[in-house]
This record gives structure tokens, C-alpha cells and sequence, in this order.
């Protein structure tokens, strides 16, 4: 299986220098759904990262199958919100903020 | 169940006592499987924490290094060198059961490589790529890493959830209607007793 990158060409620019082929560029918002489910239909792939400011301008149902998914398994980077995702699911699941 | 739509019968007084004892024991399970649960994710809440803030400080080192890389080469040099790689990471994602709960776990192939085997000339190419290319592949495995530990931590949280609110409704909502129930059925069969009682009693006075 591979690992595949969605996002800007400024994002994917340094993914290409880690040996990843499997990378989308994407030019805005409206093509990211499209091209993360071409990715979701690839069977070859294991890892899907995506920025997080892209992940969060997806419909949130949308995020949350992407949330479901084992394979691929999506990996947001960049900015705070992935880890302020996991926080308010800490909050809301156990009932206190562990992440500190 | 509302108390009016129950019968007072004795078959339904045992089906009542059986459901009764059927979800005590769910109950007991379920709260036992929230425990197992909690466990794991203190397990790996660490983990968590410590590989998201490594993961967000190496993207940031990492895209630094790429765009010095960039402004002093160019993007055309860059793309041309990632074209020239010989070896892509490879992975092999597995599925495992924890307590009901399906999580991922992944290993994958070295993405660390010696300068000499990455496939590009190394006279041709300048230290600021070598850098930016080193930056990525430990960022790459940092993510093959966090991938795992976050999607097990975000599946746990979701199980624990439903099971605490299984939990919920079971201890306040259904055990206490059922056993309602059960007090009424039994209030209004010693009722009609007490009734037979004293019809038997007046007839034979």
C-alpha cells in the first residue's frame, strides 16, 4: 500500500521529495471532494494526508466517514485543528480535557 | 414501557423479571467493556500527545526547509530531483480487533534512505535540498506513526461514547422502567389476591 497526499502544490511540493508518487494537487476548495473520493476508491492506498485547513472546509459529514475510514487512515497536518478535533473528542467522550 | 400498557398478568410479571435480569447483566458487561476501553486510551493518550506535537513540529521544520530549498534552487530543480527517486514508501496496513473495536495498525518500509541510494546525483543537487529531503522522510515516518495512534485513539473515544450512553440508558432509563413495572404488576396482582380473598370470604358469610 502507499500513502497519498491531497492539497496545494505547496503542501505536496516536499511529499515528492520523501519518494511519494501518489500525490493530487488541487487548486481550491471545490475540486478537494473529488479527489479525495478518486483516492477513497484506490484500493492501493493506506495513508491519506490532507491539510488541515482543507479537511476542516469539507462538509462535516464528509469528515466524519473520512474519521470512520481504516483504510485509507487520514492524517491532517498543519495549523491546530487536528489536535483540537481530538480534544473536544477527549471532552465530550470521557468528560474531562486530558488534553493538555 | 408506560405503566398503563402494562398487564398485570403473571406471564408478563416472568417476562418482566426476565428482561430485567437480562439487562442487569448487559449492563454489568457493558460497564466492564467502558472500563476495558477507558484503559486503552490512558494506554495511548501519551503516545498521542507526544507524536502530534513531534508530528506538527517536524511539518513545520520540514515545509522551512522545503521552501529554502525552493527559493534558492527553484521548483523546477526540486520536482525534477523528487522525479528521480527511485523507491516509494511502502506500507502494510493490517486491521486489529481491541474490545470490539476495529483499529489499524501499520508498518511500513524504511523511508529513511542513505543520500547515496535516494537515486539523485548528489554533485548535481545542493546540501538545501539534501536537508529539505531529509526533513520529509522523517516527517513521512512520523506520519505513518501518528496515523496509527490517532485513528486508535478517535475510534476508542467514538466506542466509548456509545458505550457510555448504552450504559446510561440501560442504569437510568430502562432497568429503573422495567422494574417499575415489575412493582406495579406485583402491587396489582396481590391486589386482585386480596380482592379474591374477600369475594370468597363475603360468599361464604
Amino acid at each position: 500500500m502507499e500513502i497519498a497526499v491531497i492539497g496545494s502544490s505547496e503542501f505536496t511540493l516536499g511529499f515528492r521529495l520523501a519518494g511519494i508518487r501518489n500525490i493530487h494537487e488541487t487548486n481550491g476548495k471545490d475540486d478537494l471532494i473529488p479527489v479525495i473520493q478518486n483516492v477513497l476508491n484506490d484500493r492501493e492506498i493506506g495513508v491519506l494526508v490532507i491539510h488541515n485547513d482543507d479537511l476542516a472546509s469539507l462538509p462535516e459529514n464528509f469528515q466524519n466517514m473520512l474519521d470512520e475510514l481504516v483504510t485509507p487512515t487520514t492524517i491532517a497536518l498543519g495549523g491546530a485543528g487536528e489536535s483540537s478535533n481530538l480534544r473536544d473528542k477527549i471532552k465530550q467522550a470521557v468528560g474531562v480535557d486530558l488534553w493538555k | 414501557m408506560a405503566i398503563q400498557d402494562v398487564k398485570p398478568t403473571r406471564s408478563e410479571l416472568i417476562d418482566l423479571k426476565k428482561k430485567i435480569k437480562l439487562s442487569e447483566g448487559g449492563h454489568k458487561l457493558l460497564k466492564m467493556k467502558r472500563d476495558g476501553l477507558i484503559l486503552e486510551f490512558f494506554e495511548i493518550l501519551e503516545k498521542a500527545k507526544s507524536i502530534r506535537a513531534e508530528l506538527d513540529v517536524q511539518f513545520d521544520v520540514s515545509m522551512e526547509k522545503v521552501n529554502i530549498a525552493k527559493s534558492v534552487e527553484g521548483i523546477v530543480t526540486i520536482k525534477s530531483t523528487a522525479f528521480s527517486f527511485k523507491d516509494t514508501p511502502s506500507l502494510e496496513v493490517q486491521s486489529k480487533n481491541v474490545m470490539g473495536v476495529v483499529v489499524p495498525k501499520i508498518e511500513s518500509s524504511s523511508v529513511r534512505k542513505h543520500i547515496n541510494d535516494r537515486g539523485y546525483g548528489i554533485i548535481g543537487t545542493s546540501s538545501r535540498i539534501d536537508e529539505a529531503v531529509d526533513a520529509y522522510e522523517v516527517l513521512v515516518e512520523k506520519i505513518i506513526l501518528a496515523a496509527e495512534i490517532e485513528t486508535t485513539i478517535k475510534k476508542l473515544l467514538d466506542e466509548i461514547e456509545k458505550t457510555k450512553r448504552r450504559v446510561n440508558a440501560l442504569e437510568f432509563k430502562v432497568i429503573p422502567e422495567l422494574t417499575e413495572a415489575r412493582d406495579f404488576i406485583i402491587l396489582r396482582l396481590d391486589e386482585m389476591e386480596r380482592e379474591n380473598i374477600f369475594r370468597l370470604k363475603r360468599i361464604k358469610g
